[in-house]
């Protein structure tokens, strides 16, 4: 019984960090450009279909569909932010959000026109057999991921904390005004950091697909519903908070799943995340969300 | 001596309402230059518009002969122009070093000897050098604000009523360092309150009225009470 | 008019009713992605009534809309303090449970020797009490509208109105309509409850039209694509939702020009229109002038 636990919880870290990840790229977009993108899971799906194709038409090693999917992504998502971002940057967040909706519909078709089909198959991460250790299973894939979930909020906060880029984003986010006039390019700073948050999603699309060995075309609705999700559960707009929430909800599916099933899995992390809400502890409320 | 900064017809609207109607002005190169009114009279509408975060409406802006009315803010600040603006817009969540850092955004080059100098000049600040600059006091982040705006080496210096809310004492510290900067050679803009500090350090001065521009002298020309009772009630015939 | 032409028009009132339900919580300030669930509310409760107890389609109508603004009140009264996206997420993670429930949902009758009930994930069959009725695409098609056409004209006669003005400033200004009197908890779950009524009566007649429905029906996809029929057809009128559900699904999977491109086409045209104009084409602005001119 405390092996089902301690095995739930080791599978509960690995879907965790993938949902951080995802939320990552949600809550860099919000906390920045207090914007929310729904195209970013479409924009996502959009740079694994391309690697899926990359790995159909070429037999692109794991390394170049890497390079693919992060480059796929990183397109994608600089047509949303010229199309949805930057026109209203000092106007209607709702017509920001709409219209990386209706983008996200254009994606969604487009992706699911180059590859009709409802399941491709991706190239496995790592074909060998999977760890164990202390009567305790753990794939070689979902080890990677929260290694590289790791690694990554390391060099956020590196490049958030030491370097000019991060100075720039932070000023961005404490004082709009001031950053102007402190001679910082706003624009210049949301165009980077967007790129960023794309760049993040290329590589947990990759990883997702590659751990799964699958694509699907429900992959843009479960990249955006899981990092929406994760992103609220953790306290908008903090970068931390967004690990924490991610996190919190691969535990959160990983237990009750075990328990409950797959139906009620996502029942409760929807019922959590309401409750939460309903409740509005102060933690969860660090920053306008309006 | 030649215009560093000149404002012609400028006019700036929030919707429907003009806040600027019509301001033309001159800063001179190497002077400081004064703008005193009542609130709301537009003082920092023109201090907004003239460093970009307003769009103006119609008008001219040129500095150094060059039209800078069309720039974003971060382009007017390379251009050689740094507004200290008003309410004290430190980044309260980054250290004192990390603020003047970011005023130096568009440098390139290596920015430690002009922190040190800095620093050197607002001892106060040296010794805070790495506390959170939202810990800082009224005075202190108002140093904060104007080094900041130092660091980008501007040729202009734009100051929003930087003497708003602080102790005589703090006042007159700041008012000494806008005479030390103006013998260094910085042009400087000041809109003030505090008509009597203002009017000892300035080579000329503008009362601003409702929007337009109602007196433009040298501290002698007017007397002092009655620039005194205009900047701060406006003229009796509105 | 042909038979594809009579589904087409009946799809776009159908789904007006969801748009006009999101829209209406817009004018009040709130911003739903979850909508859809009072859509599938009404769409159960009046197949389950008409299909396993025989109770007829008026009546089984009236019951489901009174599920619909219970259910939107009891979505709407925890979250009433939220704002923003907290609202927003609150709303999809309620249509989401309300989605699953709607899978978890097994209750069956044997009726004549059939089956007739909800299955899970299997849907819900045989709601055909519009057939068994006698009543023809036509006729349904001019039910729909008739019902639509009263209720836009009960919206059309509110916005000039004392309420519609108080809606809209409880929308703009809260703190404002707060301090002139208007009790605006109060009011805003009013109108939470009239809007998942308004959802629900739309999802009983979608059931009957489809005569089958399965909990996949009234997904994320129904409500985000309901509040963007409402923001791009224009928040100015509650002709507007119905302009965004018109210009969807009238004219592009009407034209059938477009075939699977459509989203490609109407995604691409929504994003363009919305930079110039943020708030839909039958925007506050383009009312007053559009009134002004014709009065």
């Amino acid at each position: 019984m405390f092996l089902d636990l301690a095995q739930n919880t080791l599978d509960g870290l690995a879907r965790g960090s993938a949902y951080a990840l995802l939320a990552l790229g949600f809550t860099l977009v919000f906390g920045v450009l207090r914007r929310v993108n729904l195209s970013y899971g479409p924009a996502i799906m959009l740079g694994c279909y391309l690697a899926t194709w990359a790995s159909m038409a070429i037999h692109a090693n794991l390394i170049l569909l890497l390079a693919v999917s992060v480059a796929g992504t990183v397109l994608a998502g600089a047509y949303v932010e010229r199309l949805c971002f930057a026109p209203h940057r000092k106007g209607s967040a709702i017509a920001a959000m709409v219209a990386s909706f209706a983008l996200w519909m254009q994606l969604e078709e487009l992706a699911v026109l180059a590859l009709p089909r409802h399941l491709y198959a991706f190239p496995a991460l790592y074909e060998g057999s999977p760890l164990q250790f202390l009567g305790l299973t753990l794939r070689v894939e979902s080890g990677v991921m929260i290694v590289v979930a790791a690694g990554v909020c390391v060099a956020l906060r590196r490049t958030l904390y030491h370097s000019k880029f991060g100075l720039a984003v932070r000023a961005a986010v404490e004082n709009p005004v001031a950053a102007s006039l402190a001679g910082i390019s706003l624009p210049g700073v949301f165009v980077r950091v967007f790129a960023v948050a794309s760049a993040l999603g290329g590589l947990a699309g990759f990883l997702i697909s590659a751990t799964h060995e699958q694509v699907t075309p429900m992959l843009g609705m479960w990249s955006t519903l899981k990092g929406l999700l994760a992103m609220m559960l953790g306290g908008l707009g903090s970068l931390p908070g967004a690990v924490i929430g991610g996190l919190a909800l691969g535990l959160v599916e990983a237990h009750s799943q075990w328990f409950f099933g797959p139906q009620l899995r996502d029942l409760i992390a929807y019922l959590l995340l309401f409750l939460l809400l309903a409740m509005r502890p102060r933690w969860m409320t660090t920053q306008s969300a309006s | 001596m030649s215009a560093l900064l000149e404002v012609k017809d400028l006019v700036t609207a929030y919707g429907k309402i003009e806040a600027l109607r019509g301001v033309s002005l001159e800063v001179a190169e190497g002077s400081i230059t004064c703008l005193l009114g009542p609130n709301g009279a537009g003082k920092t509408t023109l201090m907004m518009t003239v460093a970009g975060i307003l769009r103006a409406k119609k008008g001219l802006i040129s500095f150094s002969g060059k039209s800078i009315a069309s720039l974003q803010p971060h382009a007017i600040v390379a251009s050689g122009i740094a507004l200290v603006p008003e309410n004290r817009l430190v980044f309260p969540g980054m250290t004192v070093i990390e603020n003047l850092r970011a005023g130096a955004y568009q440098r390139r080059d290596d920015l430690a000897g002009d922190i040190e100098r800095l620093l050197g000049r607002f001892p106060r600040l040296k010794e805070r050098s790495e506390q959170l600059a939202g810990t800082l006091s009224g005075g202190e982040q108002q140093m904060l604000v104007v080094a900041r705006a130092l660091m980008s080496r501007p040729r202009l210096l734009l100051m929003d009523e930087p003497s708003l809310g602080l102790a005589p004492l703090v006042v007159e510290e700041i008012f000494r360092i806008i005479a030390e900067l103006h013998r260094d050679g910085v042009s400087i803009f000041l809109v003030e309150q505090n008509a009597h500090m203002a009017l000892k350090v300035a080579q000329h001065f503008y009362l601003i009225e409702q929007g337009r521009v109602t007196f433009s002298g040298d501290p002698g020309s007017l007397a002092e009470d009655e620039v005194i009772r205009r900047a701060y009630l406006g003229s009796a015939k509105q | 008019m042909d038979d594809y032409a009579i589904g087409v028009l009946t799809n776009v009132g159908l789904f007006s009713f969801v748009a006009l339900s999101a829209y209406v919580l817009l004018l009040a300030g709130e911003m739903s992605f979850g909508q859809q669930a009072f859509f599938g509310v009404g769409a159960y409760a009046g197949g389950i009534l008409t299909a396993m107890y025989g109770v007829p389609l008026p009546l089984a109508a009236l019951a489901a809309m009174a599920l619909g603004a219970l259910a939107a009140l009891l979505v709407g009264l925890p979250t009433l303090r939220l704002k923003g996206l907290y609202f927003a997420m609150a709303t999809l993670a309620a249509a989401e449970m309300a989605r699953i429930l709607f899978e978890l949902l097994h209750f069956q009758r044997e009726l004549e020797g059939e089956t007739v009930g909800p299955d899970g994930t299997q849907g819900f069959r045989g709601i055909r009490w519009i057939f068994e009725n006698g009543i023809e695409p036509g006729g349904f098609l001019g039910l729909v509208w008739g019902l639509l056409f009263g209720i836009v004209v009960i919206f059309l006669l509110v916005e000039r109105s004392r309420l519609g003005m108080t809606l809209r400033s409880v929308g703009d200004d809260p703190e404002l309509a707060a301090s002139l009197g208007v009790d605006v908890d109060r009011f805003k779950l009013g109108v939470a409850g009239a809007a998942g009524a308004l959802a629900a009566l739309g999802g009983v007649l979608f059931a009957h039209h489809n005569t089958y429905i399965e909990p996949r029906n009234f997904d994320i996809m129904l409500g985000v694509h309901s509040l963007a029929y409402a923001l791009i057809g224009g928040l100015g009128t509650a002709l507007g939702p119905l302009l965004g559900v018109a210009l969807d699904i009238g004219v592009l999977e009407g034209s059938r020009i477009f075939g699977g491109t459509r989203m490609i086409v109407f995604g691409g045209l929504v994003a363009v229109l919305l930079v110039f104009r943020p708030r839909g084409l039958l925007d506050e602005k383009v009312v007053h002038w559009l009134r002004t001119r014709f009065s």
